[in-house]
């Protein structure tokens, strides 16, 4: 507990926290403050003056962001004087403002106006011409209009401290200052970040542009679709239709704040894509083509196909492939399927890689994201969070640069997380294993050190690093481990030992949405993996019912592997690889369309809420697996909510015991699982499977001395992101169109010539 | 609109050229190695170097001059964008060999700036923020430089002009014309 004070505000003492922002002090025991530059965890700017109070014994008024509290300080937030001085404020603010609410995106849920509702005049005194700046796109997802700017840095800041990207700055002077980038072309990340804290019309998302206001949208909160992070978010939908996503509020939203990434703020499109299914498909004969059908007849024909393959060789001969995609609730229906109605054991998701091992060997809990803000030295061998945990990246960064954190990063490729980090260790591509052994047997260290490419005390000061910590240590790792260096890694907590104050999270860096659900419902503890079960098709398995389809990656070089099976039915958002060699097709809602949860990277629990009804004739996941199960006999007595397949998860998972919707209602206060701790456990035989593995590493591999462009991974075109026209132009290099006062993309789709000259990036 | 970005039609993958770096020779490197001694930090020379880089790129700060200014600082272009708009002193676009830089600020103003501005304008065809055809002369007006004891003045390049009339700026565009007048660029 921190030492208390005493302030006196507006005469009423109060006991606040030594060290505590006045601003803060003054809003939690009940008297606002206005403010437009304060933002609270980014450096301070104190340039709107929106916050100035009296302070006793001080001259002048005073800006209340900026004074640290001290032990009787008497404040007074309210009077003549101080109202005078805001109002004054608001009118400076508004001298070379446009006022042009009416037509601008941000209307109704802008914190000028509503600053300018509580101390604006009805009249203005500047009659002087204003500064004029048209409307322009900065970026393909960013539109500007600077002439509505307060200048409270906001989106430099986050730009900066957040994005570590600097992308966007002030530039110009006095009344002429502007918020824009060199060259007037944004080449950044694409966040969005710095839309979502501008309290002004000035940045505005350029894909939701004049699309509608704001209060015609319903919103729903809810989890990110896309990577391990599970950001919280809200979806804006109008008449059944996505039309923005945004962050939730920053005083309600405990995980992610404000922040989210590309994916998570403009990907969304996906949803009412064009080229989503609109009714189940069943292809009847083989080679035949495949015809719409209704949902009756499709489940029909899938539930006498399985069943023709499970009398002539038995339940076994059937997988089922759920996805880390999905949320808890339909793996879970596709788990009790396989279980309950086949009995088979071919069982799995398709993951990109099994967490299994990890978690077996688990001596420390979970990292959450705000432990990792907190943390005082944070280890990251391998990965790259920026590019594919964008806000874990954020948190890093933030906990470096904004909390004095150490940072270690082991890695092969020179990512630009380095630049935050206090050591650096770049190692060959492919030794990531070496770097676990080598921090859990010190022994090793020496060898380890000459087969990485690095200098021999590198590994020892790591070490000393993480044993010196007064505080949290989060130890983080990226998909590259082997599964003996994951055990390994869970056990590190265990091989550095107890020391007073030190205290060791854990973090994987898994790749998708619920890759940690998928992994705490036995998902992945199936007979076989996603790349086994395509191996054995046609032989072992006869039969798939695949939900969210294989990951590309899994069907390279296995092309064959879908066309011997006997029957293949598949769930499915998009005709995809999958999609396409299926017998019956049914297709499946999408999160915006779903109730349920997804577990993060931390072990968060949370919500996914429908926002919409789900599009043509598409069924939540969970619901095409009981029904299919209803056809082939058996009652999985969900009886159509998935808050009973929740509850159902709740007795049959220990971790999620007790667990209910209700406690999962609010995102200020998340909810981590219990995974079972495993204590100190004896890893020899994974050390010595190291070792060996240490041996055949070779000495001589280049190391890759590139940093990778920013985007490599964010601007990849997925089966999702390809659906949004946005991304193929980042994609294409973000080539800076011809007039930024026009969409970017309105002008490369209207002329394909200027297309071509535009991506050659010439 | 989205029917053409799909997957079977996408925008070729291209990757992005970095700009390029201007080059100096050993001499000015070696200047701008005295400048960088002076500071702990490493950015805090921005300014000194900026005039450097403008002085050897032609009177302004090209994109290979940025891209150096970035890459010798360890700061991103954005921040040289932000330090390089904030100066008049900074060209960002190109200027003509001889910089008239007339102050607008108070006292000059009093004093009849604003008549200096329109005698400028009329002899040499520029309104304020343009440069001539032929890339003798550009016309900009500034803030106070600190001579308003002397107002109303103007500088061209490094040097200044004081206690102006219409008389006097003619004959400084003469001398400009023939080449007799340095244009203090240092
Ligand atoms: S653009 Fe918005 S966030 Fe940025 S300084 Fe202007 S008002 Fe503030
Ligand atoms: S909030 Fe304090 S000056 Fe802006
Ligand atoms: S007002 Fe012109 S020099 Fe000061």
């Amino acid at each position: 507990m921190a030492e208390l004070i005493k302030v006196i505000i507006n005469g009423q003492d109060f006991q606040v926290e030594k060290g505590a922002r006045l601003i803060d002090a003054c809003r939690e025991n009940g008297y606002s403050i206005a403010s437009f530059c304060y933002y609270a965890d980014l450096a301070l700017q104190a340039s709107c003056r929106m916050c100035l109070v009296r302070i006793e014994k001080m001259p002048k008024l005073q800006t209340s962001c900026t004074i640290t509290c001290t032990d009787g300080m008497v404040v007074t937030t309210e009077s003549e004087e101080i109202e005078k001085a805001r109002r004054g404020m608001v009118e400076f603010l508004l001298a070379n403002h446009p006022l042009d609410c009416p037509v601008c995106d941000r209307g109704g849920e802008c914190e000028l106006q509503e600053m300018v509702f509580d101390w604006g005049d009805l009249e203005e005194r500047f009659t002087e011409r204003k500064n004029y700046a048209p409307e322009k796109f900065l970026s393909p997802v960013v539109a500007n209009d600077s002439q509505r700017c307060i200048l409270c840095k906001r989106c430099t800041r986050v730009c900066d401290e957040w994005m570590g990207e600097d992308a966007i700055e002030a530039g110009g002077r006095g009344a002429h200052t502007v918020i824009g980038t060199y060259g007037g072309w944004l080449n950044c990340s694409q966040c969005g970040n710095c839309i979502e804290v501008c309290p002004t019309g000035t940045l505005l998302d350029a894909t939701y542009r004049h699309q509608t206001r704001p209060w015609e949208l319903s919103r729903t909160t809810s989890t990110c679709s896309f990577c391990s992070d599970g950001c919280q978010l809200s979806v804006g939908s109008r008449r059944g239709e996505v039309m923005r996503v945004v962050a939730r509020d920053r005083y309600v939203n405990g995980h992610n704040g404000e922040f989210l990434c590309i994916k998570g703020r403009f990907a969304h499109p996906f949803v009412n894509h064009e080229e989503r299914l609109r009714t189940p498909l069943v292809r009847y004969k083989k080679g035949g083509r495949l015809v719409p059908t209704t949902w009756e007849e499709a489940v029909r024909f899938a539930a006498q196909k399985l069943q023709e393959v499970k009398d002539a060789h038995g339940g076994s001969a059937i997988g089922v492939v759920g996805s880390p995609r999905l949320t808890n609730e339909s793996n879970w229906a596709l788990l009790r399927f396989a279980r309950d109605v086949l009995g088979t054991d071919k069982y799995t998701a398709s993951e990109a890689f099994s967490l299994a091992p990890f978690f077996e060997n688990l001596s420390a809990p979970l990292a959450t994201h705000k432990d990792i803000r907190h943390a005082k030295t944070i280890v990251l061998i391998g990965g790259e969070p920026e590019e594919l945990q964008p806000l874990t990246g954020k948190q890093v960064r933030q906990a470096v640069r904004n909390g004095g954190a150490k940072l270690v990063i082991f890695n092969s490729v020179p990512i630009r997380l380095k630049e935050q980090a206090a050591q650096f260790v770049h190692i060959r591509p492919g030794s990531e294993d070496a770097v676990v052994l080598a921090l859990a047997s010190p022994g090793d260290a020496e060898v380890a050190a000459s087969k990485l490419g690095v200098e021999a005390d590198e590994i020892g000061k790591a070490s000393q690093i993480i044993s010196e910590t007064a505080g949290d240590v989060v130890l983080m790792f990226g998909g590259e481990l082997s599964a003996e260096a994951q055990s390994v890694v869970a056990q590190l907590p265990a091989a550095f030992g107890e020391k007073e104050g030190r205290r060791f999270l854990l973090h994987p860096l898994p790749l998708f949405n619920n890759s940690v659900g998928v992994h705490d419902l036995g998902l992945m503890n199936g007979a076989l993996n996603p790349l086994e079960i395509l191996d054995a098709a046609g032989s072992e398995v006869r039969a798939l019912y695949v939900a969210g389809g294989f990951l590309p990656a899994h069907l390279e070089g296995r092309e064959g592997a879908l066309s011997r099976l006997d029957f293949l039915a598949v769930q499915e958002l998009f005709l995809t690889e999958t999609a396409e060699a299926a017998d019956v097709i049914f297709p499946a809602a999408s999160f915006a369309e779903t109730d349920g949860t997804f577990t993060n990277s931390d072990g968060l629990v949370q919500r996914v809420r429908q926002s919409i009804p789900p599009v043509h004739q598409s069924k939540p996941d969970w619901a095409i697996t009981s029904q299919l199960a209803s056809a082939l006999g058996t009652d999985l007595g969900f009886q159509m909510s998935s808050s009973n397949i929740f509850l159902d998860i709740a007795h049959g998972v220990p971790a999620y015991e007790g667990l209910r919707y209700p406690l999962l209602k609010d995102e200020s206060k998340p909810v981590q699982v219990k995974h079972a701790l495993a204590g100190r456990r004896d890893v020899t035989a994974q050390l010595a499977e190291l070792r060996r593995a240490l041996e055949s590493l070779d000495e001589n591999a280049e190391k890759i001395t590139e940093t990778p462009p920013v985007g490599h991974e964010l601007f990849k075109l997925g089966v999702l992101t390809s659906k949004v026209p946005q991304f193929h132009l980042l994609a294409a290099g973000n080539p800076e169109p011809e007039s930024v006062l026009v969409s970017p993309l309105y002008q490369i789709t209207l002329d394909p010539g200027l297309r071509r000259e535009a991506a050659a990036g010439d | 609109m989205s029917q053409q970005f799909t997957p079977n039609n996408p925008l070729p993958q291209e990757a992005k050229v970095p700009p390029k770096m201007a080059v100096f020779p050993p001499e000015v490197e070696a200047e701008i190695e005295r400048h960088l001694a002076k500071y702990p930090v490493k950015r805090s020379a921005i300014l000194p170097l900026m005039f450097i880089v403008q002085r050897e790129r032609g009177g302004y700060l090209d994109p290979p001059g940025v891209a150096y200014l970035a890459d010798r600082l360890g700061v991103r272009i954005t921040d040289i964008w932000e330090v390089a708009t904030f100066y008049s002193m900074i060209n960002t676009e190109p200027v003509g060999r001889y910089h008239f830089q007339i102050c607008r600020t108070l006292s000059c103003k009093i004093l009849g700036a604003g008549k200096i501005t329109e005698q400028c304008t009329k002899r040499l065809g520029i309104k304020p923020g343009e440069t001539n055809d032929d890339g003798t002369f550009s016309l900009s007006e500034v803030e106070c430089l600190g001579s308003c004891g002397t107002a109303p003045m103007m500088q061209i390049g490094f040097d200044y002009y004081e206690n102006l009339t219409t008389e006097k700026v003619d004959e400084l565009i003469e001398k400009c014309k023939s080449g007799e007048l340095s244009n203090g660029v240092r």
